[in-house]
């Protein structure tokens, strides 16, 4: 896959607004402003905290991509699809 | 509560809390009143329970009431609600009456200056306050206060719905009673079906309301005497009875909600305990559904996050300044569930020819 432009966080989900998810270890998140919850995969607990800590979607892919021994193009798909999938749980 | 505060006088008063029914689809919130107060750590004062029909439950439940009695129906009037209370505080004086219900809420403001004459003390909304927070009401208040709502119709016959759809008002829509119940319609025969079911109950009008895709956000706090909101508590529900209401919800913190409630409460000026019902709307908007002038019936959640809002109430009651309160954690669930309460003949006997039980032994 290839990006002509850096993909970017949508609006309803900066940093500030994704840390008004709580997550458990286990992956359990809740959003403290909808009071919406679901569950995460490891992977996904990961990416989100390193969303929540300010890290850009390719950021986060390079350090899923090294985590987890996969290409960083492949991390980056994935990621991205967390994203909108994450995008569509935050109203 | 401040263990240190020098007006302790509230923790030792007489409660009596209306509103004492419990029918698992739609509970009074007497019950969960009074079980907060029951279970604040401080409070050792007596709570009276005051119900409309011998079988409401809390009139029996003797680890939550210390007596009950029954009082007329709202449809008789302040007179003889004054009349009801009179014997009632002749046999054991009561220092705080918290009304739990919308539809006694106009003869209880009536006999304010009389109770407040025998040494009881309420915080209630005026008048004024009171109707303009009216189902009927609300789209004029919403419109001067700059909040968004549901766009409402007052529909005085059910021939309204043989040609709704023509005139701009499509299916689904919101059928709703002037004091309680709604219910979500999809066609014609439904529609009729449900505006005579309501209308049999709460009369006419029946408001019809356009129906928005989301999810319901409810606040509830105290307002003091200059209007200020304390101790608000957010929730979301997770779970709602045939008739809409919470069966399970969790807390949430929405900064859009609490300032929704802060724009109301200042516009109305208003006075003592209130719910806001709100809709998230899938567009992302905020839409006022109702305001009800009194505890919710989930209220025993605000003593699960460490805001025991009854408490609150008398101690404002008491003129002491309000404690800080910890902040409303999110993510605490309540998940209601229906008990039996077992009744003695003897029990059930004395309040259908006294309607008074003057000691419920736990």
């Amino acid at each position: 896959m290839s990006h002509s432009t850096a993909p970017t966080l949508p609006r309803r989900m900066e940093p500030n607004r994704l840390r008004d998810l709580a997550v458990s270890p286990s992956g359990f998140a809740f959003d403290a402003r909808s009071g919406q919850s679901f569950t995460l995969n490891t992977t996904g607990r990961i990416a989100l905290e390193l969303l929540q800590n300010g890290a850009s979607i390719e950021e986060a892919a390079g350090q899923l991509a090294e985590m987890c021994g996969v290409a960083t193009e492949i991390a980056l798909g994935a990621t991205e699809g967390f994203v909108h999938q994450l995008a569509r749980s935050l109203p | 509560m401040n263990t240190t505060n020098p007006t302790p006088e509230w923790r030792t008063w007489t409660i009596a809390i209306t509103g004492m029914n419990a029918r698992p689809d739609n509970p009074g919130p007497g019950m969960a009143v009074a079980r907060c107060l029951r279970e604040h750590p401080e409070f050792r004062g007596r709570l009276i329970g005051l119900g409309y029909d011998a079988l409401d439950a809390g009139l029996y439940h003797g680890e939550i009431c210390d007596a009950a009695h029954l009082l007329p129906y709202p449809s008789t009037g302040a007179a003889a609600l004054e009349e009801r209370l009179w014997e009632i505080q002749q046999d054991e004086p009561i220092d705080v009456l918290i009304p739990c219900l919308d539809a006694e809420l106009t003869n209880f403001q009536q006999l304010l200056p009389t109770l407040r004459s025998w040494g009881v003390r309420a915080l209630l909304p005026d008048r004024q306050s009171f109707a303009a927070r009216g189902k009927d009401r609300l789209a004029a208040l919403c419109a001067e206060a700059g909040v968004a709502t549901p766009e409402t119709r007052l529909v005085t016959d059910p021939h309204f719905f043989a040609d709704n759809q023509e005139n701009g008002w499509p299916y689904p829509l919101v059928v709703k009673g002037i004091f309680y119940d709604a219910q979500v319609v999809h066609g014609e025969a439904e529609a009729r079906a449900a505006c005579q079911r309501i209308a049999r109950q709460w009369g006419y009008p029946v408001l019809v309301q356009r129906f928005i895709p989301g999810h319901e956000v409810n606040l509830t706090a105290v307002c003091d005497t200059e209007s200020t909101l304390r101790g608000t508590v957010m929730m979301r529900k997770r779970a709602v009875t045939d008739k809409g209401k919470a069966w399970a919800g969790i807390t949430i913190v929405d900064d859009e909600l609490l300032t929704m409630a802060q724009t109301l409460t200042r516009h109305l000026g208003w006075h003592g305990p209130l719910e806001v019902e709100a809709l998230k709307g899938e567009d992302g908007k905020l839409y006022l559904v109702e305001i009800n002038p009194r505890f919710p019936a989930w209220v025993y959640l605000t003593h699960g996050v460490g805001r025991n809002l009854p408490a609150l109430l008398l101690a404002l009651l008491a003129g002491e300044t309000p404690p800080e309160l910890p902040a409303a954690r999110p993510g605490t669930l309540f998940i209601r569930h229906a008990q039996e309460v077992i009744v003695g003949l003897e029990s059930l006997a004395a309040m259908l020819t006294t309607g008074t039980q003057k000691s419920l032994a736990a």
